[in-house]
């Protein structure tokens, strides 16, 4: 009897519910014969009658506040429309329709229902069966919402799982990270930074990426313990500004460096030097105390990697953009360049040392970072000389490939061959420290090379064509370091 | 008037052209016009009759001269229209026999000139020949002018699309009509697809209906017949669809074929165009077709001239509801008056209570004072019903208790949350202002259903209906109800303390109150308490047809109202006690005063059951809402309907009114919660999102939140001042997610931007909503097993 009312099915009244053979069957039993057409009006007759007293059974449902019609609608509905209702018919015991065998005679009459009828057997009811009441109805009260908010209490229904939404704090080191640093978007975050032409661009990246953590931070919604807190705002405080107390600084370094319960600020820890670099690079960065600032925020991330009960790991691809922007940011304060830029690339070379083994793509990345401020033209001679720090900070293989085979060398000494200003001298000294690394150990017997000699000769040639003409003569005094330098064993010669 | 008809020569029957108006009885004439003439001709009034015919032939009437001339290719017409004189095909329903009343209304509607040459000249063809003995006349014509709508300009679309709807009924019920019944059912099955989506319920209506008997009496179908469809349409819109009938040109789609071709297409067209003539009518409006929003036809579509009241002695039929809205002039919409006596009572008794509490900030006298809104006419005394002249203690203590709950309310502001990003930190901050607290009343154990549910203002106590037939109610606060006995003696009653012995010695806090013979599916408390004492009275309407009255005193019946000749669907409190109405089923609201067993008023008009009732909240006007989906306002002393709002697309299921007396808010069996402005009539908003029936609706007392529960288990807060429209999509368990996340889900897709939370329950449809004086959302309903069906 129950017909759910909702998404009627979109079917047309082709052939009707009621069928003519159905009809037909009902006028047999009755001995009547009915010819096709009265038997076809009738059944069209009889639906229109039944969907009409539906229609009042659904009203009645519908003020009943139910989406199932029941027997006890439909007897309300023949009640109203003036017709005697249905007897026998309740909605505490629904009939059940079961379905009769297959009729031998004739297969195409279709499946047939017929209403189960129980026999009940009075005395063994009345005998045997124990009749329980049911229970009275009962209610009970509980909070659906407080202030706008659906408590997760047994009464609510549980939260619905939010999609995984791609989120970088996430402690999934494989996935994320690989995810985040392969974006293009995040790499090239630490790369406008170093031509000072872009930087609108770049604090645009950077205020976009602070606004997505942010909201990403309040999506997982960690909560930071009340000594968490006083501490982070302790700590923060006697770092910054630089001008305080620098027993306190030193204080708050060392807890950095081995205290063992920072994960959890580890984040905003480390959001706030990324805030601190770019803020303090964004003022242009001349002034001492900029410089300052800088400096105990490089103290803080080599601090932070330093730190072996930390798992930074996660968090790699937030260190960098603060400390790659520190090393090749083209003006840092003139005081502080240099120690800024070494501090920097020491602490890259630390990070890449710690992390490269676990994450294998993380120095070729780097390298082609560094590489691009060494190279490309038009770059700052800041940027260049922090390029050339941060290969030396890589490695051997680094300096090699950046200042010799990717033509670095070449690239600083045309640049800074006319010149003599501070700047060019300390970055071709910087320069010739890199190319010192290549330098083998030093022996007691070092022969300068032979113009004279063809071999050498060759040497020289190569060596000018691969670092130019300036570093060529100032290597060329050390033929084992030249050799290793053009890439021929040295021989005994 | 002036073209000339070619055509004319070879068709004395379309040549409505001065040519041939000469004194001679111009063979275009209409019976009617022609009886006139022979009228005037008789008696001898040759002037007369020379300017009559003048009039006649030149342009129809007056009207037609203002109309812009340029607008209408009356050459082409009259030259199609020649053709089809010629061809001697069917020129329409019978209906069309007597060209000349559908003339007149066509003249009255304002429809250019061009249809009326059209009819005239068809009316003057007279054939009465039926070619529908095909029937697949009006499948080519159906499909051909879904074609063409779904080709038309983007522009035009919207407006085109409402004719479909009609024009399928009309030749759904003509093949019926004719006994084609098998030609009917194919014609539904192949085009009721693209219609089913928004008029599913009328097309399964007629879809049951098979035989030309069922036509006859069934009451839809007849609306169909009689009544003319109403549909808004711009004027080029019209002069298009025209044109399109006419010759079957423009905006046709690429390839969808080359119109009406060939004499089955042209016997299509002119199914359609009968149609077109005798059965739609057409509003002009001058706004561009593009600017109208995509729900608008909702509110100016449909059978829509015997849903709107028709002021008596008036005889034309409005098909506009806003001209009838704005022709009933402005309503008085303010807070009801308090009487000078009472309010300075209840001022003495706050500064009183001040002192005595020693409060550090004695309550603002000012709140007694009922400040008006802006834009709202307060009403007198003189306009309220009639009430004791008297106040008792108990009006009184009402009123300290409403300012007491106006200060100590929780004030909700949905309009804060705009313009937030919603994963912001000040957002949590924000919702915790905007969003109330629900606390949720759930029943278990429920055998058949418990159809209604209410609580009373002090929410001391819960009532709530059963289908059994009885009503339960339950002391929320834990006390015991006991009734008074009925065996003492009058005389043992000396005072209070006496009154008290006389209760009942043994009680517990729930009690069933038996009286009513079919399932009960409206309770309501009075209000004359308000929130400072357990409310005296509980109503009761039933599918017995009665309205009972308990006394929560007695706990038993008082009085039993009859005069319903059907159930009673809903039964409500007017504002202020004493008054109260009902809906039922037999079409009528009914008004009831306490003390008297026959009704006061009949409030009838609607074309089917009054499914709800809802007061004003200064009691002067009472609306309600009906299955024939729309919505009435009444004047509750004069019993005429002074607005309508017509907007729903199903049965009304349930209303309320904003306390501050501006708003109605409708919910329908559409899903869909309408938001009408009541001094105009118009509908401001529809808001969508629950996904099933929605059972009831209470607003804020600030009137700025709507809260709403359903039959989807839910209860969604809707932001009342906000626009609405479908925009962002919220999620369950009151998250508010960002705009940009991507469509999460189906079920989200048609939810409106003003949908400011969701609030599931497990398994609890949720019966009834309502706000206490202080801003608490209390919800109810019953647990639905999963086990039961």
């Amino acid at each position: 009897m129950s017909k759910p009312l909702k998404q009627r099915p979109a079917q047309g009244p082709t052939g009707g519910v009621y069928k003519v053979d159905a009809l037909k069957d009902l006028a047999e039993s009755l001995n009547i014969t009915l010819p096709d057409a009265v038997a076809s009006a009738l059944a069209s007759d009889v639906e229109y009658r039944i969907h009409q007293v539906v229609e009042e059974a659904a009203r009645f449902m519908r003020h009943g506040r139910r989406t199932t019609m029941t027997a006890s609608d439909i007897d309300n509905a023949l009640r109203v429309l003036n017709i005697e209702p249905l007897y026998g018919h309740t909605p505490y015991n629904p009939a059940t329709f079961r379905r009769a065998l297959p009729f031998p005679q004739s297969t195409s009459a279709g499946p047939v229902y017929f209403v189960e009828d129980e026999e009940i057997d009075f005395d063994r009811v009345l005998r045997e069966e124990k009749i329980t009441l049911p229970k009275g109805v009962t209610w009970n009260a509980h909070w659906l919402a407080v202030e706008g908010v659906q408590p997760l209490i047994p009464e609510n229904p549980p939260a619905i799982p939010r999609e995984a939404a791609p989120d970088p704090n996430a402690p999934a080191p494989d996935g994320t990270l690989a995810n985040v640093m392969s974006a293009d978007g995040k790499t090239s975050q630490a790369v406008p930074q170093v031509n000072g032409g872009s930087l609108p661009g770049a604090n645009l990246a950077a205020a976009n990426s602070k606004l997505t953590q942010q909201q990403q931070q309040q999506l997982v919604k960690q909560v930071l313990s009340r000594e968490l807190q006083l501490y982070y705002a302790r700590l923060t405080g006697s770092l910054l500004p630089p001008t305080s107390d620098f027993a306190k600084r030193t204080a708050a370094l060392a807890s950095l460096r081995s205290d063992a319960g920072l994960q959890a600020l580890l984040p905003y820890l480390i959001r706030w030097v990324a805030e601190g670099v770019v803020g303090a690079l964004k003022e242009g960065a001349h002034t001492d105390a900029d410089g300052k600032v800088l400096e105990v925020l490089m103290d803080v991330v080599s601090a932070l990697l330093e730190n072996h009960a930390l798992f930074v790991e996660p968090y790699l691809h937030q260190i960098l953009p603060p400390v790659l922007s520190t090393l090749l940011h083209s003006s840092l304060p003139p005081s502080h360049a240099t120690q800024l830029r070494t501090a920097a690339a020491q602490t890259l070379s630390r990070l890449l040392t710690q992390h490269s083994t676990t994450y294998p793509s993380l120095s070729p990345r780097i390298m082609k970072t560094l590489l691009l401020a060494l190279i490309s033209p038009g770059k700052n001679k800041g940027t260049r000389e922090g390029a050339i720090r941060g290969l030396v900070g890589v490695g051997k293989e680094a300096v090699r490939k950046g200042l010799v085979e990717g033509g670095g060398a070449k690239v600083v000494s045309s640049e800074c061959k006319n010149s003599s200003s501070r700047e060019s001298v300390a970055l071709l000294n910087t320069a010739m420290e890199a190319l010192q690394v290549l330098q083998p150990p030093p022996s007691d017997m070092t022969d300068s090379l032979n113009r004279e000699n063809p071999a050498d000769h060759a040497i020289i040639t190569k060596l000018v064509d691969l670092v130019g003409e300036h570093f060529a003569a100032r290597i060329a005094n050390d033929s084992a370091w030249a050799r290793e330098i053009v890439g021929i064993a040295p021989t005994d010669s | 008037m002036s073209a000339a008809t070619p055509s004319s020569s070879h068709s004395p029957a379309a040549a409505a052209s001065p040519a041939n108006a000469s004194q001679e009885v111009a063979p275009s004439l209409s019976p009617y016009d022609q009886a006139i003439l022979d009228y005037l001709r008789a008696r001898g009034h040759h002037d007369a009759e020379k300017a009559f015919l003048q009039e006649v032939v030149e342009g129809r009437t007056p009207d037609d001269k203002t109309k812009p001339p340029e607008e209408i290719g009356k050459d082409e017409f009259i030259r199609t229209l020649a053709v089809f004189a010629q061809k001697n095909s069917r020129p329409g329903e019978n209906q069309l026999k007597d060209s000349g009343t559908v003339l007149q209304e066509l003249t009255s509607m304002g429809n250019p000139s061009a249809i009326q040459n059209l009819i005239a000249s068809i009316g003057a063809v007279g054939s009465e020949e039926v070619i529908a003995a095909d029937p697949t006349d009006r499948e080519e014509g159906f499909r051909e002018l879904e074609a063409w709508v779904d080709g038309s300009l983007d522009m035009y679309r919207p407006e085109f699309r409402p004719i479909l709807f009609p024009i399928f009924c009309h030749f759904y019920l003509d093949l019926i009509q004719k006994g084609f019944k098998d030609a009917a059912q194919k014609f539904y099955s192949t085009f009721s697809g693209s219609l089913l989506a928004s008029h599913s319920a009328t097309l399964h209506h007629l879809s049951t209906l098979l035989l030309p008997a069922h036509v006859q009496n069934d009451e839809l179908a007849q609306r169909f017949m009689n009544e003319k469809y109403a549909i808004k349409m711009s004027r080029s819109g019209l002069s298009l669809l025209v044109g399109w009938l006419t010759e079957a040109f423009g905006g046709e789609a690429m390839g969808s074929g080359a119109g009406f071709v060939g004499e089955q297409g042209k016997r299509g067209r002119v199914a359609v165009m009968a149609v077109v003539n005798n059965h739609l009518s057409f509003q002009m409006t001058s706004t561009n077709p593009t600017a109208v929003s995509p729900n608008a036809w909702e509110e100016s579509t449909g059978l829509l001239s015997s849903l709107i009241p028709q002021a008596s002695g008036s005889t034309t039929n409005l098909t506009n509801p806003q001209a009838f809205n704005t022709g009933k002039g402005d309503l008085k919409l303010g807070p009801a008056p308090i009487s000078e006596d009472l309010r300075t009572e209840t001022e003495r008794v706050i500064r009183e209570q001040a002192l005595l509490d020693r409060e550090p900030v004695p309550y603002d006298i000012q709140m007694t004072r009922t400040n008006i809104p802006q834009g709202l006419v307060a009403p007198t005394e003189a306009d309220l019903l009639p009430h004791p002249p008297t106040f008792k203690t108990i009006d009184i203590e009402r009123e300290v208790s409403a300012v007491r709950d106006a200060r100590k309310r929780i004030r909700l502001e949905p309009s804060a949350l705009n313009n937030i990003d919603p994963n912001s930190s000040q957002a949590t901050l924000q919702r915790s202002r905007a969003l109330p607290s629900i606390c949720a009343y759930t029943l278990h154990d429920v055998t058949e259903g418990s159809p209604c549910m209410t609580f009373s203002q002090d929410t001391s106590l819960m009532a709530a209906g059963f289908a059994e037939s009885y009503i339960r109610i339950w002391n929320l606060k834990g006390d015991k109800l006991r009734g008074f006995r009925s065996d003492f003696q009058a005389s043992s009653v000396k005072d209070v303390a006496s009154l008290q012995k006389i209760r009942e010695k043994k009680g517990s806090t729930t009690r069933k109150l038996i009286g009513h013979s079919g399932p009960v599916y409206s309770v309501a408390f009075d209000p004359i308490c308000g929130s400072a004492a357990p409310p005296k009275y509980l109503l009761s309407g039933s599918a017995d047809a009665t309205v009972r009255l308990w006394s929560m005193d007695t706990l038993t019946n008082v009085v039993a109202y009859r005069g319903h000749e059907n159930p009673v669907w809903d039964v409500k409190w007017s504002p202020m006690g004493i008054y109260f109405a009902t809906g039922s089923r037999d079409r009528t609201a009914r008004l009831w005063s306490t003390d008297r067993t026959t009704c006061l008023r009949i409030y009838a008009g609607h074309l089917s059951d009054v499914d709800c009732v809802q007061f004003h909240p200064n009691s002067l006007y009472l609306a309600t809402g009906s299955s024939d989906w729309t919505a009435r306002l009444w004047d509750v002393q004069r019993g005429t309907s002074v607005r309508v709002f017509i907007g729903h697309q199903a049965p009304v299921s349930c209303m309320a009114m904003s306390p501050d007396g501006r708003y109605l808010a409708t919910a329908g069996e559409d899903l869909a919660i309408n938001l009408w402005d009541l001094g105009s009539g118009k509908r401001i908003k529809k808001m969508t999102g629950h996904n099933s029936s929605i059972y009831s609706l209470s607003f804020s007392a600030e009137s700025s939140l709507l809260v709403s529960g359903g039959a989807d288990w839910t209860v969604r807060c809707w932001d009342v001042k906000g626009a609405g429209g479908l925009k962002t999509k919220a999620g369950e368990n009151g998250v508010v997610e960002a705009v940009n996340r991507g469509s999460r889900n189906e079920e989200t897709q048609g939810t409106s931007a003003d949908l400011l939370a969701t609030f599931p329950t497990k398994r609890t449809p949720i019966t009834n909503v309502q706000f206490t004086p202080r801003n608490l959302c209390l919800a109810g309903g019953v647990y639905l097993s999963p086990e039961q069906r």
